[in-house]
């Protein structure tokens, strides 16, 4: 089978648009192509990154056979190949969840699967493309396709959100724009690797300007701090399985192309300094605010913050082993926080107010998804024997190598307030007096599947983490080798 | 299989198994617990061997597992307590509610500590104490949220603790390159003495946690007291025994090392921690009316000696503290059985609403009596041994200021007589209440393990030696020699005076005193009720108290009132409360308004643009 990194592009932007047309055939095929669209994307992410790992090399895809740097160009490296390898995974899963997603009502439904087609086409096109203008393209794409899954529910509270999230997302397309056209005049080119070979041209002066506009333009979608106002609100209002694609998919998408912009594009030294003070007051606060929430939802919102803020920290201290573990906590944070939301929109689904306080002993009622939120609780937090603990052990680790003393013993101060609020969840799940009024709305079978295989991932993980070390390995090798993602995707034009 | 995996394997096989077993039938559930803990102390017990170890590789290191004779003294500790427990589990969980919840928490705890006295790197000695940590607490809140938040105030300390340790093993892995225990015994003193105080402080902090001294002590008493008993005699008598394995670890070979532990600060600081914890917290432990509550704080108490012994750090005194924790494990693991079966029974801990059980559980109160004469220490029970060497160690050590730790120690263990007798009298002497005319022995399942841990404590009592010759191979291993005759028990005044034949012919005393006092009383028994006594010719009526087990130790606790009016907890209460504010004040930075955040990106924006020379230009 002849398999190629545009198929993650073309294949589901492709099945977006076919869906309407689908739907007139069948109504049952809306559900069901997505699904086999990202189970074949799936099956190739596994071709290609087994490709990648044995002969070493990235692949790179160039389209319309435009040589780089005059074409625009996909690269699937260990590092982009692991990232999407995931995304897909967490995709699929997604689909599983929401299979039955709107079951009475198909109009919603038919919307709902194309625009997270949309999202899956975005995110992977983001982190494969090695083109700015083209990742800006696809960050558009991903962000209107978020925009307008926020407002799905079309109530007061998801409007909002959905306008919020608008408003501080044009700020960063307006940014991205600027910093692009400014690096453009600069450097006379948009390819990432000519970009990187020829930054150092470029007056001191005009490249912190870029540079601060594309950390800020991207710091949005990484949910840096204080530029994440949107996130709780759009976490929160969103539908569940959607709430997972954000912090699984975009999120992600947002981490890679603030990381990219730091490791590869720029050779500002001070930025990784940066990274770590901004990761630092980000998880601080976002952690603090998650404590006192009374919402599930915006309480993982929240917790998805601090997380993000730690993978910054771990991004920051930028050894190889600290990039190994904010690799490795990226991988964990996308499968423990897709199964806290896939089991926590159970939660409130059965919980007409929403607020914790409500779910006491609901535990009792239902019991599958009270444990895997519990599970969820546990290893977010980095308790061992949980895949969460070795991340957090090894950017420690990286941490305590680097000197970075009081860093650790924030992030660790840090870890406590988390083990608060979650083990509070937790302890009112199973021991709160349960309310009896409530009509319960069980699983389906989907949801129980995929939030299974999520558990399974995070237990199996927890007790051999060298199932995905090697890949996360090359994956951080890769991306710290900066000369050799130049060469490897120049040496096209010198063919 | 390698004996040590297999234990390990078993144990978590049991927590799995009795968690499904729950399914088919409840008291499966207890059983499938006790059988497997029983298949792991059978295989500690026969198969481990010092020449057992394995190594797991993870990415970058890879955990060690091992045993030496101070893992075996409390692996044998852990597993020979657990197993009775276990025993006793199966009768008192009977009919509760989520016994599979129970015993699976149950068997994962047990499983942890092994792992724990397993582990010879830091890392695995850490996975398996975080184990234990979120086990224990899903314990706690077994029975329930309750508004003094139990649970959350054990897991924060425990988070505390847990991560102090994280840090203080993520440091000295950075600075020695290796996270081996034995490495950082070996490196430790090549480090400067700040690391050597940040390393040794860290780790204090996370043993003195679990080990509840004074002040990491707040969480510990309503967590004893609120566990099901069944667990607590586990969680009072084992689980706080790994703090004090840990500490035994620093105490004995780490800071010896190292430079900082000739200094002041680690052992004298600590060993007066320990004292006050025990004065302290017997204090407290006398004027509680709830039997739980009361063992509970004999429980700090009883820590805070063997805290006392580890710190003053001669081998006599680190003989004392190992055997006082072993004996401490055994007593406090039946006296909180003991109050199991007495909540079982009589359907309440309330030491001034109980009374004269003693003719209805006879040998729960057999139980209970040696129990308690083993913590009061008085001969010739497995107590008094520990404590006589702690005394003499504390006196011999050279030390003038350790006078006052003696006078210390000596108040406590005075004052633990008061509650001791108070314990004994609430629950099973003075007058009978006809509201307990219907309590009832308990079931033979939970009687037996009681009154064959009471009988073990007599049998610890009468030859010492059986505890001595374990405990001296540990701390042989551990680097300090010890001489572990009874004969030099007792050399201060530079005799020997020869302890062997006084031991015996006191504890020949003691048993025929009890044969003869049994067989003289046996003859002309005539069982009286409460009020058949002479009363200067007044009859009393049948609805007259005439024992008193309220305000029991008024006048004494009157005396104590200023030492108790200054709670830690307050203390902590109000830094909670100022920190919860604090983030009240903080989570305001997310308005909610959109304007609001539109406005945070465009100040991020101009302070960047203006200072990101400086920022950026390095």
């Amino acid at each position: 089978m002849v398999v190629s990194p545009v198929h993650f592009i073309a294949v589901p932007l492709l099945a977006a648009f076919l869906i309407p047309l689908l739907a007139k055939v069948s109504k049952e095929l809306v559900r069901i192509v997505p699904g086999l669209v990202i189970g074949y994307l799936s099956v190739v992410s596994v071709i290609l990154m087994t490709q990648v790992v044995n002969t070493g090399q990235p692949i790179i895809e160039v389209i319309g056979g435009w040589s780089p740097p005059f074409g625009i160009n996909l690269v699937f490296s260990a590092f982009t190949g692991f990232l999407v390898s995931l995304m897909t995974f967490m995709a699929f899963l997604i689909w599983i969840y929401s299979y039955r997603f709107k079951k009475i009502d198909d109009a919603p439904a038919q919307k709902y699967f194309i625009l997270f087609m949309m999202l899956v086409t975005g995110s992977t096109g983001i982190v494969l493309t090695g083109d700015i203008f083209n990742l800006f393209v696809f960050m558009e794409i991903t962000a209107i396709a978020a925009y307008s899954l926020t407002a799905f529910y079309r109530d007061r509270d998801g409007a909002e959100a959905a306008f919020k999230y608008l408003l501080i997302g044009s700020f960063a397309s307006a940014l991205m724009l600027l910093a692009i056209v400014l690096l453009y005049s600069q450097v006379g080119t948009l390819n990432m690797a000519e970009i990187a070979q020829r930054i150092h041209t470029v007056p001191q002066g005009m490249k912190i300007t870029i540079f601060t506009l594309f950390v800020v333009g991207l710091g949005i979608e990484a949910e840096m701090f204080p530029l994440n106002g949107w996130a709780p609100d759009a976490y929160s209002q969103s539908p569940g399985p959607v709430g997972v694609a954000f912090a699984a998919l975009v999120v992600k998408a947002g981490v890679y192309s603030l990381v990219r912009v730091v490791f590869t594009m720029f050779d500002i030294h001070g930025a990784y300094e940066f990274l770590i003070i901004m990761g630092a007051i980000t998880m601080v606060i976002a952690e603090i605010s998650a404590l006192k929430q009374t919402n599930l939802k915006r309480m993982l919102a929240y917790s998805s913050i601090g997380q993000m803020g730690f993978v910054l920290i771990a991004f920051g201290i930028g050894t190889n082993a600290a990039v190994f573990g904010a690799l490795f906590l990226m991988f964990n944070h996308a499968v423990i926080k897709g199964l806290l939301f896939m089991s926590g929109s159970y939660l409130v689904y059965n919980t007409p107010s929403k607020e914790i306080k409500d779910m006491a002993g609901i535990g009792k009622k239902l019991p599958m998804v009270s444990f895997f939120f519990a599970l969820g609780a546990l290893a977010i937090v980095g308790l061992p024997p949980f895949s969460g603990f070795w991340s957090k052990l090894y950017i420690l680790m990286a941490a305590a190598d680097a000197s970075f003393y009081y860093l650790m013993g924030t992030i660790l101060i840090v870890s406590i307030i988390e083990i608060v609020y979650y083990f509070r969840v937790m302890g009112r799940l199973y021991f709160g007096k349960p309310q009896n009024d409530v009509v319960l709305q069980k699983p389906t079978l989907g949801g129980i599947f995929a939030m299974g295989v999520l558990a399974t991932v995070i237990i199996v993980i927890g007790i051999h983490p060298d199932f995905v070390t090697g890949f996360i390995q090359s994956a951080a090798d890769t991306l710290l080798d900066k000369a050799g993602y130049i060469n490897n995707v120049l040496q096209l034009t010198n063919l | 299989m390698n004996s040590l995996l297999l234990v390990i394997l078993i144990l978590l096989a049991g927590a799995v198994l009795s968690f499904l077993a729950n399914r088919i039938m409840p008291i499966l559930s207890g059983v499938m617990s006790f059988l497997s803990i029983g298949a792991a102390a059978v295989i500690f017990f026969v198969q481990v061997s010092a020449a057992d170890s394995m190594a797991i590789p993870i990415s970058g290191f890879s955990l060690h597992w091992g045993i030496n004779a101070y893992s075996w003294l409390f692996g044998a500790m852990v597993l020979g307590l657990s197993v009775f427990v276990a025993l006793y589990a199966i009768a008192f969980m009977k009919g509760k509610d989520r016994l599979g919840y129970f015993f699976f928490n149950f068997n994962l705890t047990i499983m942890a500590m092994m792992g724990i006295v397993f582990s010879t790197d830091w890392v695995s000695l850490f996975i398996f104490w975080e184990i234990m940590t979120w086990s224990s607490f899903l314990i706690i809140i077994y029975a329930g949220i309750s508004e003094g938040r139990v649970g959350t105030k054990y897991m924060i300390f425990s988070a505390i603790g847990g991560y102090a340790m994280f840090m203080a093993i993520l440091v000295s892995n950075s600075l020695l390159g290796s996270f081996q225990i034995a490495d950082l015994v070996s490196g430790f003193g090549t480090l400067s003495l700040g690391n050597q105080a940040l390393i040794g402080i860290l780790f204090m902090v996370a043993f003195g946690v679990k080990s509840a001294v004074m002040p990491l002590h707040v969480w510990a008493p309503r967590a004893y007291a609120d566990s099901p008993m069944a667990f607590t005699a586990i969680f009072s008598g084992l689980l706080s025994k790994m703090g004090i394995f840990g500490m035994g670890i620093l105490m004995i070979s780490v800071f010896a090392q190292g430079t900082i532990g000739q200094t002041f600060i680690f052992s004298n600081i600590l060993a007066w921690l320990g004292a006050v914890t025990s004065v302290i917290a017997t204090f407290y432990a006398l004027i509680q009316k709830d039997a739980k509550r009361l063992l509970a704080y004999s429980s700090i108490a009883q820590l805070g000696y063997i805290i006392v012994g580890l710190a003053i750090g001669t081998p006599l005194s680190i003989m004392a503290a190992l055997f006082l924790a072993v004996v401490h494990a055994i007593f406090k693991g039946t006296l909180f059985m003991v109050v199991g079966a007495v909540e079982r029974q009589a359907g309440t801990t309330n030491m001034e609403e109980l009374g004269a059980l003693i003719r209805k559980m006879p040998w729960t109160f057999m139980a209970a009596l040696f129990s308690i004469i083993a913590l009061a220490g008085v001969p010739p029970l497995g107590g008094f041994v520990g404590k006589w060497m702690l005394y003499e160690s504390l006196i011999t050590s050279g030390f003038g200021a350790n006078y006052f730790l003696v006078i210390m120690v000596f108040l406590s263990s005075t004052a633990a007589f008061l509650y001791s007798y108070r314990f004994l009298f609430g629950l099973f002497l003075g007058q009978e209440e006809p509201e307990f005319d219907h309590v009832k022995e308990a079931p033979a399942i939970m009687v037996v393990p009681m009154v064959v841990l009471a009988l073990l404590l007599l049998v610890i009592g009468a030859f010492p030696g059986l505890l001595f010759e374990p405990i001296a191979n540990a701390m042989a291993y551990m680097g300090v020699d010890v001489n572990w005759n009874m004969t030099v028990l007792s050399n201060v005044w530079g005799d020997e005076v020869h302890m062997e034949p006084l031991w015996t012919s006191i504890l020949v005393m003691f048993v025929i005193g009890a044969t003869f006092l049994t067989f003289k009383t046996r003859r002309n028994t005539r069982y009286v009720t409460t009020k058949d006594i002479h009363t200067s010719g007044e009859i009393p009526e049948a609805h007259e108290n005439m024992t008193f087990s309220v305000n029991f130790y008024q006048p004494f606790e009157r005396a104590i009132e200023p030492v108790m009016k200054r709670k830690m907890d307050t203390y902590y209460n109000r830094i909670g409360e100022g920190l919860e504010s604090l983030f009240g004040f903080a989570r305001k930075i997310y308005t909610g308004n959109g304007q609001t955040y539109a406005i945070y990106v465009i100040i991020f924006l101009s302070i960047l643009i203006l200072i990101g020379e400086t920022i950026f230009n390095k």
